[in-house]
């Protein structure tokens, strides 16, 4: 069997956050296959539930990617996402699981780098972590 | 009910085939549930297509759509509004984005891709059943009135544009100065309060002794600078320092003080608030070249730390100096010092030659803009953002030079930074003519994808109004939150904030983004 593919979980702001994405892919920047990118209208929008969600449905790392935090199209969001994914990890440590797993990042639509530079960080984690609970066993 | 979808598959001309095995998405489509038709089409941007697309669609009786193509924000209006006219609501079009997140970035491994593509349609059939139909409503305005903030240089500026496309203006001034202006004038007019949306504001003004009740359709937030706060060691220490624009009114009338002048940067040299941007430097050279050419014998000093005259200012920069007007720049290590008791000598040390110079001087002029102290108020009353320094943020520099985040408020000239006359002025027809265009609507329109309160579940914690950068949840007459679907922009912050979890986001519930995630995860790529 081949070797198993890390799970990647990101939910990206309809704004700046999938912006970004889109721009890298168009400057031809390849990135990772196994991230699956989640739309939500603004990172003010993730619930806590949906990043533990997450990582009950098998990811191996998340991230929130939202707009720069002075330059957020709702004024606030990508602060209030922050919070949440703050707060979030602080449950995961709790429950014992590493909260390298989950972070937040800020990215401009034009930062056509930022995004294959953030998808690797996190695809690095995924793999050095392994699946949650270590060897696939629940 | 039994959903029945269209899966529309875009080949981007030639690249979706380069890279995906289309028959093997077309093959999972057709075995889907619900699925009634599944279109392959070359491109989906071509019009002629896009007709046969939702004639398919209408023929078939379809009332969701699953389309397969580019990015959402390059195809979404053209697309949405063709099933629009079809008869299939807009809201339950599913736009997924196979060319940049698959096609495009993984071209290094084709196998990967065509999983990670069967994945997202299958996670989008699934959120397309979950989807509900919405609808967007239209409200009239019951006003045309502009109101506008300040009459300054961009004020008037934009009371005139404003007026031009057919807009009510009504000007505030706080002072009693007397300007010329279409529309109504209100001197020593304040702006107290507000509330309303964009469309539809009630402001509580003051008008001399006053207090009153106003319609609004559009504000335009045009304050200026705040003159009267020159704060700092050379502001205290020259008790009749005059600020630039007040020195450029006295030249213009002929009333300016004799003497040589002095024209520096900041009234506090030595403070820690120093920011380059914060001086008018094409004004600063402008009133420099017309001073000296009305009275050659003046000899005039501009001392400043950081000289930002770019662009065209640079020929104004030679010129002035050209004309013998007397550049001394300082830094950190010479502050410019005036003895209070003593107040008609400046010490400064100059940077280029290293030396201490003790300069004469007739008139102090300050080039430096500070933030209007009046902006606080304005900013809380009408719920928009201030930047650090106390000015009013825009929305987005590329996008909305002019605009707040909030619909129908403008802002322009010192008020946003300081700035030179023509820029405010130019900033000034931007926001009048932004403010014109938007109350020659008519109508608001607003709905769709707005947040909602489950009443029962509601526990009045005012979190969600906390929260909220529009003012669009109020405490109803149930003593229930509830949202203002008028000022609602579906940003969802309050959905995600709620405690109790009360309020839901139409078509980004909990269950519909949970469930993509899933579907996401299930997939092996």
């Amino acid at each position: 069997m081949a070797e198993r593919r890390p799970k990647v979980v990101g939910f990206c702001c309809e704004r700046h956050g999938m912006d970004a994405a889109v721009l890298s892919a168009r400057n031809g920047r390849q990135f990772d296959a196994s991230v699956r990118l989640v739309q939500v209208p603004c990172t003010g929008r993730v619930d806590g539930m949906h990043l533990l969600k997450a990582f009950e449905d098998g990811a191996d790392a998340v991230f929130v990617l939202g707009c720069l935090e002075k330059n957020c199209y709702y004024d606030t969001g990508s602060i209030e996402g922050r919070k949440r994914v703050n707060y979030v990890k602080q449950m995961l440590t709790e429950v014992g699981i590493e909260k390298e797993r989950l972070e937040m990042f800020n990215a401009a639509s034009t930062n056509a780098w930022a995004f294959p530079e953030i998808v690797s960080k996190m695809v690095e984690v995924a793999k050095k972590l392994g699946p949650i609970g270590g060897g696939g066993t629940q | 009910m039994k959903a029945k979808i269209q899966v529309v598959l875009c080949k981007c001309c030639t690249e979706m085939p380069s890279l995906l095995n289309i028959e093997r998405l077309q093959k999972l489509a057709a075995e889907s549930n619900n699925v009634l038709s599944v279109v392959t089409v070359d491109a989906i941007c071509d019009g002629k297509t896009l007709a046969s697309v939702v004639a398919d669609a209408r023929d078939k009786e379809i009332d969701r759509a699953v389309v397969l193509a580019c990015h959402k924000k390059d195809i979404s209006p053209a697309v949405l509004k063709a099933y629009k006219r079809a008869g299939v609501n807009e809201f339950l079009v599913e736009l997924v984005n196979i060319r940049e997140e698959v096609v495009l970035p993984h071209r290094n491994s084709p196998e990967n891709a065509q999983t990670k593509a069967e994945t997202k349609l299958k996670g989008a059939l699934a959120r397309s059943v979950m989807l509900a139909p919405l609808e967007r409503r239209s409200e009239e305005m019951k006003t045309r009135n502009v109101v506008v903030i300040g009459a300054g240089v961009s004020g008037l500026a934009a009371a005139d544009e404003a007026s031009k496309a057919g807009a009510h203006t009504i000007l505030l001034e706080k002072t009693g100065k007397s300007v010329k202006a279409p529309g109504v004038i209100l001197t020593h007019g304040q702006l107290l309060g507000a509330s309303g949306y964009g469309g539809n504001f009630q402001l509580k003004i003051r008008a001399g002794e006053k207090v009153e009740e106003l319609g609004a359709a559009a504000i335009v937030v045009a304050t200026g600078g705040g003159w009267t706060t020159l704060k700092g060691s050379l502001a205290k220490a020259v008790k009749d320092a005059v600020p630039l624009y007040k020195f450029y009114e006295q030249m213009q009338s002929g009333t300016a003080p004799k003497g040589p002048v002095i024209i520096v940067d900041t009234p506090d040299p030595g403070g820690k608030t120093l920011k380059v941007q914060d001086y008018a430097w094409d004004d600063t050279l402008e009133t420099a070249i017309d001073l000296k050419k009305r009275h050659p014998e003046t000899q005039i000093f501009v001392v400043f730390q950081e000289m930002r005259a770019f662009g065209l200012s640079e020929l104004a920069y030679k010129e002035a100096a050209d004309l013998g007007v007397t550049f001394v720049r300082y830094d950190r290590t010479g502050t410019p010092k005036i003895d209070s008791k003593n107040p008609i000598v400046m010490s400064v040390k100059d940077f280029a030659q290293g030396e201490m110079l003790n300069i004469r001087f007739g008139t102090l002029v300050f080039a430096s803009i500070p933030p209007n102290p009046d902006n606080k108020t304005i900013a809380d009353a009408l719920r928009i953002p201030m930047s650090v320094d106390g000015a009013i943020r825009r929305g987005s520099i590329q996008r909305w030079p002019v605009s707040t985040p909030r619909p129908g408020v403008f802002v322009c000239g010192s008020a946003l930074f300081p700035k030179s006359r023509d820029v405010a002025e130019a900033e000034g027809v931007a926001a009048g003519a932004m403010a014109g265009e938007f109350v020659k609507r008519g109508r608001i329109e607003f709905g769709g994808v707005v947040a909602q309160v489950t009443q029962e579940k509601c526990s009045a914690c005012l979190t969600c109004i906390r929260t909220c950068p529009y003012e669009a949840p109020f405490i109803g007459t149930a003593s229930k939150a509830e949202i203002r679907a008028q000022a609602c922009q579906g940003c969802g912050m309050c959905v995600g904030i709620c405690p109790s979890k009360a309020i839901e986001l139409h078509n980004y519930t909990d269950d519909q983004i949970m469930e993509e995630t899933r579907i996401l995860l299930g997939g092996d790529f």
